[in-house]
């Protein structure tokens, strides 16, 4: 199975273990991944925030290249980068005008129609399958952790097809509880961790962030697991900041959803780039003895 | 929280409405306000009395002063629970992004300026290269609040922001986060075109709508 692959500028950058897990465990499950050939930036949220033109336009140079190479699927693990192509595809659908000014600029015209997909949307196929839980050497035994999904994974400014329950998604879930974690239900979920205010509104975005580990905390957890590398930096990096503003207590690893699975396949903390984290991500692994 | 008396300005009211609904696409007519939005939002507790349903009234009511300038526009996150809540399927980060970009049109100085800068920094960075390099973008970023801050003498925010960037980059240094090379977009004549046409098409409207709903 060969799906076209769009790591995006973090997962390239600051978030380069997620790239590297994605990589190693979709392989490992059959899945050929094809890097788009000269990629560029999907603009995130700030290409929005400037200028509308530009949020469409950076998003369709990608759109184009993935069409051209003749793939019909598409994987985005960042859900900003998702987030972006897929309101591109469904604003170039909906505004011919915008379509055919983009377009006449671009080497690789775009038409819109290929499937964009999440990594979840790639991952739940493969547990229903039974196809994941063939590849996993153990069980992720005695793991607590509170899905965390943030905004861009299933809230979307224009009508695009949600793949999952907006408010209570399963995604996460689904693929941990197959693999023998025990995901938690709580209710900040979906909940915002602040995005960029972290750099350039720290206060809003600490308080955001205290919300979401206080809950999770309450509940039981023991880590959080997450698709988004900007959650993921967010609640890892800030979180000493945050805790000792909000009296938390307690660190808690965050991991991306690749790591776990692939410490179930039994792959090393090594390859897994593990040692990449803020808050210590080995010990709890270590702890209940899953490397 | 009770706000200032908000006054109609029938003669003022059609224009701020008509641009408002034509580049944001958003329906606000149909808002009854419900306030589920408002109870959703989770930066409601940091605009004072300006919440997503509020705007909106503001905008009705033609009050093109507080709606460009307030802290909502500013301190909106993008998280579109608001939108997503709404029964009448209003996308208020939709408006807010738009009154951003009205505000910068009538160049009216940002409420939140690190705000403005750091989406301005991040836009210049990612076409640059055609990829984000996180340095040269939060370097442009630190560079616009040093000039801001330093033509209004505030010494001691350049050294707590200089301090706290600092910090950050080593602990990312340290954790293997930073990545040092430069990535390139090979072909970058098409983003330039884009570019360019981006500064130079003005107001983008939601109007052409191929689709039926």
């Amino acid at each position: 199975m060969e799906i076209a692959y769009y790591p995006g500028c973090t997962l390239h950058a600051s978030s380069r273990l997620y790239d590297a897990q994605t990589k190693l465990v979709l392989g490992e499950m059959g899945i050929t991944l094809n890097e788009l050939e000269d990629w560029n930036c999907c603009g995130a949220t700030s290409a929005s925030k400037t200028n509308d033109f530009l949020a469409v336009a950076m998003p369709a140079r990608n759109l184009g290249i993935v069409e051209d190479s003749g793939l019909s699927e598409l994987v985005i693990p960042c859900s900003a980068c998702y987030s972006r192509m897929l309101v591109a595809q469904h604003r170039l659908a909906s505004n011919n005008t915008l379509k055919d000014e983009i377009n006449a600029e671009l080497s690789k015209k775009v038409k819109g129609d290929i499937r964009i997909m999440s990594i979840l949307e790639v991952l739940v196929p493969k547990v229903e399958s039974g196809e994941l839980a063939e590849k996993a050497a153990k069980l992720l035994k005695g793991l607590k952790p509170a899905c965390y999904y943030g905004c861009l994974q299933t809230r979307f400014p224009y009508n695009v097809p949600v793949p999952d329950d907006v408010e209570n998604p399963q995604g996460m879930e689904i693929v941990l509880k197959a693999l023998g974690a025990k995901p938690l239900d709580w209710s900040y979920k979906t909940d915002c961790c602040g995005a960029s205010a972290t750099v350039n509104d720290t206060d809003t975005a600490l308080r955001l962030m205290s919300k979401i580990f206080e809950d999770a905390i309450a509940r039981g957890a023991n880590c959080f697991v997450t698709t988004c590398p900007m959650c993921q930096l967010n609640l890892d990096a800030y979180q000493k900041q945050m805790s000792q503003k909000y009296d938390i207590g307690r660190s808690m690893p965050v991991y991306f959803i690749t790591e776990l699975i692939g410490v179930a396949m039994g792959k090393s903390p090594e390859e897994l780039q593990i040692d990449r984290h803020f808050a210590d991500a080995i010990g709890l692994l270590k702890e209940l003895e899953l490397i | 929280m009770a706000g200032p008396v908000l006054e109609f300005k029938p003669e003022d009211t059609q224009a701020v409405v008509d641009e408002v609904m034509a580049r944001s696409g958003q329906n606000i007519t149909a808002c009854y306000q419900c306030r589920r939005c408002a109870a959703g939002c989770p930066v409601g507790e940091e605009t004072g009395y300006v919440t997503p349903d509020r705007l909106i009234r503001m905008i009705l009511l033609g009050d093109r002063e507080q709606a460009l300038s307030n802290e909502l526009v500013w301190k909106c996150v993008s998280c579109y629970t608001c939108g997503t809540r709404c029964p009448n399927e209003i996308q208020t980060a939709k408006i807010t992004e738009t009154l951003k970009y009205m505000s910068k049109e009538e160049h009216l100085d940002p409420l939140l300026p690190k705000v403005a800068a750091f989406h301005k920094s991040f836009c210049t960075a990612a076409n640059h290269l055609g990829r984000l390099n996180e340095i040269e973008f939060m370097g442009l970023y630190e560079m616009k609040n040093t000039f801001r801050n330093l033509i209004r003498f505030k010494f001691k925010e350049i050294y707590n922001e200089t301090m706290a960037q600092a910090k950050l980059g080593m602990m990312m240094t340290k954790k293997k986060r930073m990545h040092f090379g430069i990535e390139k977009v090979k072909h970058l004549s098409d983003l330039k075109r884009l570019l360019k046409k981006a500064k130079r098409s003005g107001p983008l409207t939601e109007s052409d709508k191929s689709r039926s709903t």
